[in-house]
Formats: C-alpha cells, sequence, structure tokens
C-alpha cells in the first residue's frame, strides 16, 4: 500500500504522505480492512463468472452424460418433448444466424452512416440535438421494440409487400433489431471516426481531395478496425437479444431457415424451456444450461475480441 | 492553346463531379441518421395512438359492462348464406351499474352504439371513442338473451334423421318479444330473417345477426302444427348509456385496478407497477453499494497489475452478456440452491447482478473526473487514504455515481428477459405484499398482453408501454437534472 507507482498518469492515487509519518497502529488497521472491502466489492465481479461458469458448465456435463456434443451440435432436429427425442441446436443456430445477419443489414449500413455525417457533417449544435435521440432510441426497452415487430411491422410488411409473410416471422424481428442495435453501431463507430487524427485528414486535403473522397479513402479505411469492433459487439448484442424474437419470430424452428416463416433462436429456446411447464428434475432443464453456456461463450468471446480491438485501436492513435 | 482549355474543362468537369458525389453521400449520411429517428418517431406514434384507445375501453367499464365476442358459424349445410358472423355479447354486468339500470343483462347481444352497427367488441370502443368531443352519452342497441327474447327452446331430435334437429320453442317468456309477436309453445323455428335454425342456442344468434344486417323487426318463419307462418319478431331494445372518456380517469382506474385475464376493458397495471417499483428498490439496495465499493476499489486502490487487467475486462465484458444468461444464473442458483423461489428478493437480486457491470463502469467514470490535485491536497494535510475517499473523492463524484446509477437502473426497469426466465408471474392479481411474494413487473405484463388473442390486449399493451416509457423518461429527466445541477467542472 505505501509502494510507490511509477505511472505517471495515475498520480492520484500515489501514496499517502502520510503513511511515512507513521500513522497510529489502529488507523492503519482501520484502513486496511476498508481497503479489504472495497476489494472483496471489486471481486464480486469475479465471482459472478465464476459463478456463472460452474454454474453453466455443470448443468451442461449432465446434459452431455446423455446427448453427445456431435448430436448436439450436428443434428438439425430440436424436439425435445416428442418420443424420440433429439437434441439438434443446428437449426436453431441458423435461425439466430439469419435473424441476427437481418439486423445486421439494417444496423450496420445505417449505423455508420449516421456515425459519418455526426462526425463529419454535422454542426457542433447539430451533434448536440442529435445524439440524444440515439440515445433514446437505445434506451427503449427491448420487450418494446417486440410489440412494435409484431404489432406495426409484420401488419406493415403483409399490407405491403410481403402477403404471405406469417403473424410470426424472423424477418420483422431482424429489422426491428436492428434499429435497436443502430445507436451502438453509430455511437462505437462514432467515437472511432473522431478519433481519427486531423493530420491523416489534412494530409488528404492538402493533395487535393475533396471532403467526400477524405472520408471514404481516409477517415473511414483508418477507422475500419474499429467499426470492426463495432460489428463484432452489434452481433453479439443481436445473437443474445431475447424478448425482440420471444414476441415477434415464434416458437418454432425453421429448417431450412426462411425468415418469411415463424424461427426459434437459441435465445427463444432457452425461455420456451424455462417457462415451459416441466418437472424441477427433467431431463430437459440441462438442455437449458447446454444452449446458454454456448450462449454465453459466444457472446463472451465476441465482446473480448471487440473490446481487445477497441484497445489496441486507441493505443495506436493515442 | 484549344488543348489546355480543354484539359481546364475536363479538370472543371471532374471537380464537379466529385463534388456531386461528395453531396449524395453527405445526403445519404443524413438520410440514415433520419431513417433511424423517423423510426423511433414512428414507433412512439403508433403506440400512443393504439394506447387512446383505453379511454373508451374503461369508459364501457365505467359503465358496468364487460363484452366478449362470440361467432354465429353457418355451415354449408344449412343451405343459403354460409360464414362467420362475429357479433358482441354482454359477458358481464356491474351490480349498480348504469348499465344494469338500464335493463342489459348478462348474455345480451350489443348491435349498435351510437347508431354505428357493431361486430366486434373494438367496433364498440371505436364507436365510443369516435362521440363527439363533451359528449358523454351514448345510445346503444341490444337483443335481449336467450330467455328473455324467446322463453325456453328444446331441441327435438327429427325422425328418419339422424343428428338433425327441430328447435322447439316450449315455454314462452312474459312480456317477451315472442310472445307479443304471437308465438305459442310448440312452435317450431325455421328461419330467421332467412337465416336457418338448427339449434336452441344458434336459433337467438340467427336471430341476432339478422337483427343487426337487417334491422330491429326480424321475420321469423315458424311451422305451427304443420303449416308455415311468418311473424315478425321486434327483438330490439334500445336505451342510453353515460359513457366518461377522460384520460386522466383511464390511466388512473389501469393503475389502480388489479389484472383481469378475460376482458381488457378491466385490466389494470396495479401488481405490475407495484411489483417493478420493489424488484428495482432490492436491484438498488444490492447493487449500489457493491457497484460504488466496486469502483472505488479499481479507481483509488488497485495496483496495475494482472488481477486489476482481469477484473477490468471481466466488468467491460460482463456488461455485454446477454440479460437471459443472467435469467438462468437467477433461476438456478437464487431460486432453486438458496431457495427463494420465484419472489421479489430472488428478481431484484437477478436484475442487480446485471446491472452491476453498468454501475462499476459508471461510478469509475464518476471517479475519474475527480482531479488529482483534490486528493494530493488532501493527503498533504495528512488524510489517510479512507480519509480523502470518503471526505474529499466520493462527495464530488457522487453526483456523476448516482446519475449513472439511475441511468443502470432504468435499464432494470425496462428488462423482461431475465425475469421472464425467473419464473416471475405472468398473470398476478394481487398486490405484493412482502419481498417473498411472487410477482410480476410491467415489462413482463406488456409481454403477456401482447402475445394475447383477444382483441383490446394489444391496446393495453400499448397503454403498459407508455406508462414504462414515461417512467423511464422520469428517471433519465432525473439523471440529467442532476448532472447539470450537481455536477462540478473542473478546468
Amino acid at each position: 500500500m505505501t509502494r510507490p507507482r511509477s505511472e505517471g498518469s495515475r498520480t492520484a492515487t500515489s501514496p499517502p504522505p502520510s503513511a511515512s509519518l507513521r500513522a497510529p497502529r489502529g488507523r492503519g488497521l482501520k484502513e486496511q480492512l476498508i481497503r479489504g472491502l472495497f476489494l472483496l466489492c471489486g471481486l464480486s465481479a469475479v465471482a459472478i463468472t465464476l459463478l456463472t461458469a460452474w454454474t453453466f458448465v455443470q448443468g451442461s456435463l449432465l446434459f452431455f452424460r446423455e446427448v453427445s456434443p456431435a448430436e448436439f451440435l450436428g443434428s438439425i432436429r430440436w424436439a425435445p418433448l416428442t418420443v424420440p427425442q433429439s437434441y439438434g441446436v443446428l437449426a436453431l443456430i441458423a435461425d439466430t444466424l439469419v435473424i441476427t445477419g437481418i439486423a445486421l443489414l439494417v444496423a450496420l449500413p445505417l449505423g455508420i452512416l449516421s456515425a459519418v455525417f455526426l462526425s463529419e457533417y454535422a454542426s457542433e449544435r447539430a451533434r448536440r440535438l442529435l445524439k440524444p435521440v440515439l440515445e433514446v432510441l437505445a434506451g427503449v426497452p427491448t420487450v418494446v421494440y417486440g410489440f412494435f415487430a409484431l404489432r406495426f411491422v409484420t401488419p406493415l410488411l403483409q399490407g405491403t409487400v410481403l402477403p404471405d409473410l406469417g403473424f410470426w416471422n424472423g424477418l420483422s424481428a431482424g429489422i426491428v433489431m436492428g434499429f435497436m442495435i443502430l445507436p451502438l453501431v453509430a455511437s462505437l463507430s462514432e467515437d472511432v471516426l473522431y478519433a481519427v487524427p486531423r493530420s491523416l485528414r489534412e494530409g488528404a486535403y492538402a493533395l487535393g481531395a475533396t471532403k467526400f473522397e477524405v472520408i471514404w479513402k481516409v477517415v473511414l479505411p483508418a477507422g475500419f478496425s474499429g467499426i470492426g469492433a463495432a460489428f463484432i459487439l452489434a452481433m453479439s448484442r443481436a445473437i443474445g437479444e431475447t424478448m425482440i424474437v420471444a414476441l415477434a419470430a415464434g416458437r418454432t424452428p425453421a429448417w431450412p431457415p426462411d425468415p418469411t416463416e415463424p424461427m426459434m433462436t437459441l435465445t427463444t429456446t432457452i425461455v420456451n424451456i424455462a417457462t415451459g411447464d416441466h418437472e424441477a428434475t427433467a431431463f430437459i432443464w440441462s438442455a437449458l444450461f447446454a444452449i446458454g453456456l454456448l450462449l454465453f461463450v459466444t457472446t463472451l468471446v465476441l465482446n473480448i475480441a471487440s473490446y481487445f480491438i477497441v484497445k489496441r485501436y486507441r493505443e495506436r492513435y493515442e | 492553346m484549344g488543348a489546355k482549355t480543354k484539359t481546364k474543362a475536363a479538370v472543371r468537369r471532374g471537380l464537379r463531379r466529385r463534388r456531386a458525389l461528395g453531396a449524395l453521400f453527405a445526403g445519404v449520411a443524413l438520410g440514415a441518421l433520419l431513417l433511424g429517428l423517423l423510426v423511433l418517431l414512428v414507433l412512439i406514434a403508433t403506440t400512443a395512438l393504439q394506447s387512446t384507445q383505453l379511454v373508451a375501453m374503461r369508459a364501457t367499464a365505467d359503465a358496468g359492462l364487460s363484452l366478449s365476442l362470440r361467432t354465429l358459424q353457418l355451415g354449408p349445410r344449412g343451405g343459403g348464406t354460409a360464414g362467420f358472423f362475429p357479433y358482441v355479447t354482454v359477458a358481464r354486468v356491474a351490480p349498480g351499474s348504469p348499465a344494469e339500470a338500464l335493463g342489459l343483462r348478462r348474455g345480451d347481444a350489443l348491435l349498435r352504439v351510437g347508431e354505428v352497427p357493431v361486430e366486434r367488441v373494438s367496433d364498440v370502443w371505436r364507436a365510443i371513442a369516435a362521440l363527439p368531443s363533451g359528449v358523454e352519452r351514448a345510445s346503444i342497441a341490444w337483443v335481449p338473451g336467450r330467455r328473455g327474447l324467446l322463453g325456453s327452446l328444446r331441441a327435438v331430435p327429427v325422425p328418419d334423421r339422424p343428428g338433425e334437429f327441430r328447435v322447439v320453442l316450449s315455454k314462452v317468456a312474459p312480456g317477451s318479444a315472442a310472445e307479443r309477436a304471437g308465438l305459442q309453445p310448440g312452435d317450431v323455428l325455421v328461419e330467421a330473417g332467412g337465416l336457418p335454425i338448427t339449434g336452441t342456442q344458434q336459433a337467438w344468434q340467427a336471430l341476432v345477426v339478422a337483427a343487426r344486417t337487417q334491422g330491429g323487426k326480424v321475420p321469423l318463419t315458424i311451422e305451427r302444427e304443420g303449416e308455415r307462418l311468418t311473424a315478425v319478431l321486434d327483438v330490439e331494445r334500445r336505451g342510453e348509456l353515460p359513457f366518461q372518456r377522460s384520460l386522466l380517469r383511464a390511466y388512473g382506474a389501469f393503475l389502480t385496478s388489479l389484472n383481469e385475464p378475460r376482458y381488457p376493458e378491466h385490466a389494470g397495471l396495479a401488481s405490475a407497477f407495484l411489483g417493478s417499483l420493489y424488484v428495482i428498490l432490492v436491484t438498488a439496495l444490492v447493487a449500489f453499494p457493491l457497484g460504488i465499493g466496486a469502483a472505488v476499489y479499481l479507481e483509488e486502490y488497485a495496483r496495475r497489475g494482472v488481477l486489476t487487467e482481469i477484473l477490468q475486462i471481466l466488468i467491460a465484458n460482463l456488461a455485454g452478456v446477454p440479460s437471459v444468461i443472467y435469467g438462468i444464473i437467477g433461476l438456478e442458483i437464487l431460486a432453486r440452491s438458496l431457495g427463494l423461489g420465484r419472489s421479489i428478493l430472488a428478481g431484484g437480486i437477478t436484475l442487480a447482478l446485471l446491472v452491476l457491470p453498468i454501475m462499476i463502469i459508471a461510478a469509475r467514470e464518476a471517479l475519474r473526473t475527480v482531479p488529482p490535485s483534490v486528493r494530493e491536497a488532501a493527503y498533504g494535510v495528512g488524510a489517510t487514504r479512507w480519509q480523502v475517499i470518503r471526505h474529499h473523492v466520493l462527495p464530488y463524484a457522487l453526483p456523476g455515481i448516482f446519475t449513472g446509477m439511475i441511468l443502470a437502473l432504468s435499464r432494470a426497469l425496462g428488462e423482461a428477459a431475465p425475469l421472464l426466465l425467473l419464473g416471475a408471474f405472468l398473470y398476478v392479481s394481487y398486490v405484493p405484499q412482502s419481498l417473498w411474494d411472487s410477482f410480476t413487473v410491467i415489462p413482463l405484463q406488456i409481454f403477456d398482453w401482447a402475445t394475447k388473442p383477444q382483441e383490446g390486449f394489444a391496446e393495453v399493451a400499448a397503454a403498459s408501454i407508455v406508462v414504462l416509457l414515461v417512467l423511464l423518461l422520469l428517471l433519465n429527466g432525473t439523471a440529467i437534472w442532476l448532472r447539470n445541477r450537481y455536477q462540478k467542472r473542473w478546468s
């Protein structure tokens, strides 16, 4: 606690001068206790992660004792309640990816273009006015988006371009999910574009490039990895989204994955199992952990990947 | 000379094209941003529009009516008209209500509201909503229920034709339309307004549908002693009911009444509203101290090392773990292993786990805004580390921390998935009394109502969305106000 720290940027927490003046003993003990208390709070995050991992691994072990991983990941038939039972998640993964893909098709172009407008074209006043609106869009609860998809977007699509669209379908869930993750993409990309150093832009201007050419050929390529991080994070968010798909996409796995049909994602499957009327000891509960583990690992890996991309990117320009 | 001007023109043309491309791009970028805003506007506008029906729905409830949709199905076997004919029946009349005073009874069928024919329950609400403002009464027309309209009916099997019945009037109710039209016991009902009569309940339904499409006086073909006769039944009754339309009253009643699974006009948000409140309270009490503690440790105590690095990565990435995952943890560890069950306590702690990383990140940002000079000055006069934190760092950072906490709580308030998994009940018809009670929250109530097939529940869900969004707006407004009011600017 009294060892001096080397980083100049963190002088705030450099050793208290009082320590070298030998504080009374009781005071030192109290300080240690308080420090310990704060450390415990900090460790709660580790505890949550370990608890999660332990729960999922333990539950999954039970599951994989009965069902081989090859069947789990290799079969397209998800039928835990009909005899013969089958626990293949391939169709669920396919449905999840199709809906995620639709969401990204909406969110990425719109998000990146919005970010370009905010960071490159908008005046300071317009930025201050428009950015909070995007934050509002991000703050709308997902169950509200689900309601919107089910009661507005699906009827709208049925009434205009796709009269054969089902009441439940992956398409409108995906589109609405795209708008849900749009603020995330926009705000991350904007940070990235804003951080592109002025010298790069000015160099391009000096060569006679127009503003569009500077953005298209210099700023966007320079921010490419940061935008990639936004892409990964948006993907992770879309894969883990639950309420929109639970409301609007239906509860039947579609194979082949056709977004105009009802679809069932990994998250809806979890909801289905958990809200189903099963005995507390039923084997199907362990499937909850296997799918949960799959989801947890996938999203955690994606998040950490994007975390490191952003971190490396920041260091490059700082 | 000529060649030179040509290149100049070409350069100018090229520049013009490049500039036009740039302008196009700027336009597309602005369009993308505006599209996002447009969707937000459409979302809010459609929801608000749908929610306005709550006023008319509550007005029917106040008049004492519970309505439900029934359908007369005419098979092709009957000949003539086939198809589905929906109509609205009175499912319940509140005792002592204006509807009861007017003589409406359970089982009656509504024909018109304010001269608008009604086929579905939503037609009734639409008709009430369409009344001119200031008008608080509307005429209604209805057909009394089977016993009040006719009397007792009996189905008698047709000899030699298995599965076919003749509908015989066994008793004529005194003062009924049947008595006034001169029907007698023993008459066989054959056809009502052109619709064939095949069953006892169906006979009355046919009269209702005929009355709605052809007017109040329905020609009824009967068979009396082998002879076919036509009687004209005056089936319709009229009266006036008060329909008080007031947004404030409607939302007041909506927020204070309990849930009602069958009749959306009586549905209330009281259990979910209080459930949300209690759950958020538990979440705040658990996550607040833990969040501040972890943030203080990371900002004020932690040395740079492997542990700190791992902690930071975990916290940053736990914030992005899907919320259903927390639902599984809550279900398995809190509800089952620790035996908390599907209680408010379990729900609150589950959401606390969910928002903890967000709270830690927000609190760290707030702590980081306190300049080093403050800490150094305190150390300079001999304060211990805890004294510096307690008396100098925390007081300055607290408004920022509070802002972050409120934003994290507003995230928890809108969260449905973990609680859906935890098994918060979708239908709760009581107000939770203790931390151990089962509960429901507003987002779950929205989820439940949005998936109900009966008419009217989508509108009730929209009204709950309005309530939820207003709550979120209030929370976020408080956070912004706090930030602007108390945040010290360090220059």
